[in-house]
Formats: C-alpha cells, sequence, structure tokens
C-alpha cells in the first residue's frame, strides 16, 4: 500500500463520511425505534427499504414522477406495509423470548426478498436521475448522495421533532422506557407498537427510496442495511435515540476512512469487525443508551 | 432397517438417487449440527454456513495444494471449522442472545470477502477445482456416517446433563449462572460441537463437487435451508432435524427446487408460521399430544 494520503484526500473522505452517515442515520433510527418500543429486532428492516426503493423506481419510470417526490409516495406506503406487519404477525411476539421475533423477523426478511425476487427479477435496475459532483474548492458534493442528505438530515430532524414535541411523539418515548407506566399514564400501548413500526418501516422506506437515486436496486440490496442499522444502534447505545444519529455518522466516518487504507473488498469488513468490536468493548454504547 | 436399506442403496440406485440420498446425509448432518447450538442453547447462529464453507475450502486446498486424500481432507476440515468457531465463539458468545444473532448475520458477508481476498490460495472468484474423482459411492456412505454420527451426538447430548445445563443456559441465562453453570464454557463447547460437523460435511461436499467458488459454499440460502429443517422438525429434540431434513428435503426435491424463489419464500413462510404457531416444531407438537419423551 504505497499510497501517499494527502489531507485533501482525508478531508474529502470524512466528507463522503458524513454524506453517507446521514443516510445510515435515517434508516437507523427506524430500527432503533423498533427495538426501544417493542424490543424487537426487526432483521426485515433492510427488505423493507429494499421495497423502498422498488417504489420509487416505479413511481419514476411508470408514472414519471420526479423522484424525490415519490418520498411522498414510499413513505406512506411501506407505513401501512409495517402497520400490516405489526398488526398481522409481530404484535404476536412482542412479549415472547427475542429469539422468536428474531427469527419471525427472519422469515419475513426472506420471504420479502423472494417476494421481491418473484416479481421484479434480480435483474439490476438503477435510475439516472441526477449525477456529477459539486465542487467546493477541491472537494467534491456527489449530488445525488448530497441531495440525500439534505433529504435524510430533513427527514430525520423531522422526525426528532415528532418525538420531542408532539403528543403522540412523547407517548412512543414514554412506551419505550416503561411500557407499563405508559399503559398506567393510559397510553394506548397497542396502538403505538402499530404506529411505531409503521413509522420506522417508512423511515427506512425513505432511505430506500434516497438509495434508489445512489446505487443499483436489487432485491438482496437491504440485507446489509439490516445489520448496519443494528451496528448503528450498538455504536449510539440501544434504546437512545439520538445515538442513532451518532452512530450512523460514525459508520459512515469509519467506513469511508477504512476504505483509504484497505481494498474496498475488505473494506466491507469492517462494518463487522466494528460491530464485534464496540459488542466487547463497550457493549452499552458509546452515549451509554439503557441496560436491555 | 432403515439402516441396512440405506446401506444397500448405492448397490441398486441410480445415480441420480444415491446423489439425492447423500444430500439427504448432508442436511440431516447440517440441521442436526445447527440443532445443536441453536435448538439446545437458544444461540441462534445465522451464519452457520461459515463452518460449512470454511471446511469445504480447507478440505479443498488440502487436496489440491496438498494432495491429501479427501477423507482426511474432510477431517481437517472440521478442524479448521472448529477453530474458527473458537475464534468467533470466543468473541461473540459472550454476547447476550440477540447481538450475537446479529453478529452471526455479518459473518457470511466477511467470510465471502475474505475468501475472495486470499485469492491465491482459494482461488478467489473463479473457483477451485479438484483433481476429478467419482467417489460418489464412497461420499455416500461418509455423508451417510455422518449424518448418523451428528444424530448420535445429539442423542447423547440431550440425555446427559451437559445437555441438560444448555437447556437451562436457553431458558434463563442468569438463572443458570445463578445455579453454578459457567455459560461461557458450556456455550463454546455447543458451538464448537456444532461447527465440526458441517466443517467435514463441507470437505466432503467440495470433494463431492469437484469445483468451489465463494458464492456456492457460502450461501445465505444454506443458513435459511438449516434453519428451517431444524425449526419445523423441532429444535431442541434429537430427531426433530432429521424430521425436518428429510420432509423438506423431498419437498425440495419433488416439488420446489424448479421455482427457486418459491421455495426460498415458502421456506420464509414456513419460519414465520413455525415461529408463531408450532415452535417446537412437528416433534413438539407430538411430543405434546402423544407424551413422548422429552429425549426423542
Amino acid at each position: 500500500m504505497n499510497v501517499v494520503i494527502t489531507p485533501a484526500m482525508v478531508g474529502q473522505v470524512i466528507l463522503s463520511g458524513l454524506l453517507a452517515g446521514a443516510l445510515y442515520a435515517l434508516v437507523a433510527l427506524g430500527l432503533a425505534l423498533i427495538f426501544g418500543v417493542m424490543r424487537v429486532i426487526n432483521v426485515a428492516h433492510g427488505p423493507l427499504l429494499m421495497l423502498g426503493a422498488y417504489t420509487t423506481w416505479f413511481a419514476y419510470h411508470r408514472l414519471g414522477m420526479n423522484p424525490y417526490l415519490t418520498l411522498l409516495v414510499s413513505m406512506p406506503l411501506l407505513f401501512l406495509v409495517g402497520a400490516l406487519l405489526q398488526r398481522t404477525l409481530v404484535f404476536r411476539v412482542v412479549d415472547a423470548p427475542e429469539l422468536s421475533s428474531l427469527l419471525l423477523t427472519f422469515g419475513v426478511s426472506i420471504a420479502l426478498v423472494n417476494l421481491a425476487q418473484l416479481a421484479f427479477t434480480s435483474d439490476l435496475r438503477s435510475i439516472e436521475y441526477i449525477g456529477g459532483s459539486w465542487m467546493v474548492g477541491s472537494f467534491a458534493f456527489a449530488k445525488s448522495r448530497t441531495i440525500a442528505f439534505g433529504f435524510a438530515a430533513g427527514i430525520t430532524a423531522a422526525a426528532f421533532l415528532f418525538l420531542q414535541k408532539t403528543r403522540l411523539g412523547k407517548a412512543i418515548r414514554a412506551t419505550s422506557q416503561s411500557r407499563e407506566v405508559a399503559m398506567v399514564c393510559g397510553i394506548d400501548v397497542q396502538r403505538i407498537h402499530l404506529i411505531t413500526f409503521g413509522l420506522a418501516t417508512a423511515l427506512a422506506a425513505a432511505g430506500g427510496s434516497l438509495l434508489s437515486l445512489i446505487v443499483a436496486i436489487q432485491p438482496e440490496m437491504g440485507q446489509v442495511w439490516t445489520f448496519k442499522s443494528f451496528l448503528v444502534i450498538v455504536l449510539g447505545g440501544a434504546g437512545n435515540y439520538p445515538g442513532a444519529l451518532l452512530g450512523g455518522m460514525l459508520l459512515g466516518l469509519v467506513e469511508q476512512i477504512a476504505s483509504l487504507f484497505l481494498t474496498t473488498q475488505l473494506s466491507e469488513a469492517v462494518a463487522y469487525v466494528l460491530l464485534v468490536l464496540v459488542l466487547l468493548v463497550r457493549p452499552a454504547g458509546l452515549l451509554g443508551g439503557r441496560q436491555t | 432397517m432403515v439402516g441396512i436399506a440405506l446401506a444397500v442403496y448405492p448397490l441398486f440406485g441410480t445415480g441420480y438417487g444415491v446423489r439425492a440420498m447423500l444430500q439427504l446425509f448432508m442436511w440431516v448432518a447440517l440441521a442436526g449440527s445447527w440443532n445443536l447450538i441453536s435448538g439446545l442453547t437458544g444461540y441462534v447462529s445465522f451464519g452457520h454456513v461459515a463452518f460449512f464453507g470454511a471446511g469445504a475450502y480447507a478440505a479443498a486446498i488440502l487436496i489440491v495444494k496438498g494432495g491429501w486424500p479427501w477423507a482426511l481432507a474432510a477431517l481437517a476440515g472440521g478442524a479448521v471449522a472448529s477453530g474458527l468457531a473458537l475464534l468467533i465463539g470466543a468473541t461473540c458468545l459472550r454476547l447476550k442472545g440477540p447481538y450475537f444473532a446479529i453478529a452471526m448475520l455479518g459473518l457470511n458477508e466477511v467470510l465471502r470477502v475474505l475468501v475472495s481476498y486470499f485469492e491465491g490460495l482459494t482461488g478467489g472468484g473463479l473457483g477451485l477445482s479438484l483433481p476429478t474423482l467419482d467417489a460418489t459411492v464412497a461420499i455416500y456412505y461418509a455423508m451417510g456416517a455422518m449424518a448418523a454420527l451428528v444424530t448420535l451426538v445429539a442423542y447423547v447430548i440431550v440425555t446427559s446433563r451437559f445437555g441438560l445445563r444448555l437447556m437451562t443456559i436457553r431458558e434463563d441465562e442468569v438463572a443458570a449462572e445463578a445455579l453454578g453453570i459457567d455459560a461461557f464454557r458450556h456455550k463454546i463447547y455447543a458451538f464448537l460441537l456444532s461447527a465440526t460437523g458441517p466443517g467435514i460435511v463441507g470437505g466432503l461436499f467440495a470433494r463431492d463437487q469437484g469445483y468451489l467458488e465463494p458464492i456456492s459454499v457460502f450461501p445465505l440460502a444454506m443458513t435459511i435451508t438449516m434453519i428451517v429443517m431444524t425449526l419445523f422438525g423441532g429444535k431442541g429434540t434429537v430427531w426433530g432435524p432429521v424430521l425436518g431434513a428429510v420432509t423438506l428435503f423431498v419437498l425440495q426435491e419433488v416439488v420446489w427446487a424448479r421455482f427457486i424463489y418459491v421455495h426460498q419464500l415458502l421456506f420464509g413462510a414456513i419460519i414465520v408460521v413455525v415461529v408463531l404457531f408450532m415452535p417446537r416444531g412437528v416433534l413438539g407438537l407430538l411430543q405434546l399430544k402423544y407424551r413422548l419423551p422429552r429425549t426423542i
């Protein structure tokens, strides 16, 4: 590895890391919500993201919608899908040992991926909408990634505002802190579970829609996102929603920095190594989280 | 009786038939091994195919580069898989159940990446070819022996105190530790045992196929199939994985293999149904209904 690393390269890499980080944070927030509120590890999170990406693809290619406008389609649509999943399947395992919900969502994820393969074939699809980069000084801002960053940041900020300021948001946070006490306070926990799952799926769908403009779309695209979202949650601390933000940024940065030193192939393993490291050294995550 | 029938089958079975039975034995061994860790301790291993692949590559490399006889190479494959399990287990088994499961999910990817990276040794994406050898019948017996062995090991464990302790860990790890059970050590032993089978079987598979490439020995589909077979038959039981393997393999060969995505889809659906309605699998249902012994 005789690569000379210049400050400019480091700067570019940090920039790319931050741009990617927002997307990670967005998707991971969804997973964090499900885990925090229901103690369910939603292995199907990635495939749901994939469905969001396909929704955007179809809306763009069949209906001619502006890809960014399709967020208005994919998010509500996947909200319904998530709510449906919760109402029919997931609610049955919320109180069961975590293993059951893990296996259940695993089964769902396999089903979703294979449904997609049947319906859409494994052919790679893409949306060529906006390419190239903006140059600011010597730094390149890839257009599609920068716009995705903007939307991801916006949606994540909106989600946080929702959680902090609205009654429903507070109810969700209350339920994730303590289900029993929330019930005593008169919160309809079943409804909160339903809404949370739907909301989380909508966030994943948003991630998928934004992602569809950056990478190629295929049925298997979501699986690595489940893993990375989980990593983000572990980094930030399970049950800690702002932690998901931090974790997302961190993952983005670490991956980009690693790509400076490692071949592209090896840098795929970075996320995994990071997960094992964090779980061994500081399982509570960087922001401490709660004891789960 | 069934044993004798199986033993003499190659004498009059067709090439396809022997091949199919060989695969069935392989699945029995794989599902049974998965059961040893995931069924008994409750630590769901989503990356178990890693051991299969590791064993396959280890054996293949020994055969190709070292000229080892395939039987020995397969056993070495098992040893390598065990070593890998030790490495992974030492780090990951300290984690609580769900975290372990997710860590194992990522394992597949890592191994595939590693195999591609060490191209000189493994042939990378182009694959590794073994010298041609028609050992199908011999491998049939070897796989059969493995299937029997894994089931035997499962029986021995389930009826032993060791097995009881593993199951205690599954039910309530904190209570188990309070009882003085060194959970970590027990989990490691179970994990090692569960990896050896796939390692050896992987080595045999490599010999039988004659050609390996990363995607053929590390597919997620294989882990999924192992999981479905054990879940369906009954995790934590001795004959559950065997039942599951036989049933689903037959269904697969007869019905689904034609439409590969449909059959994976059905597997996903089966997992969902089993988790919701028969968490202890078919055997579990039978155990309840007919008051069969726990150690079946």
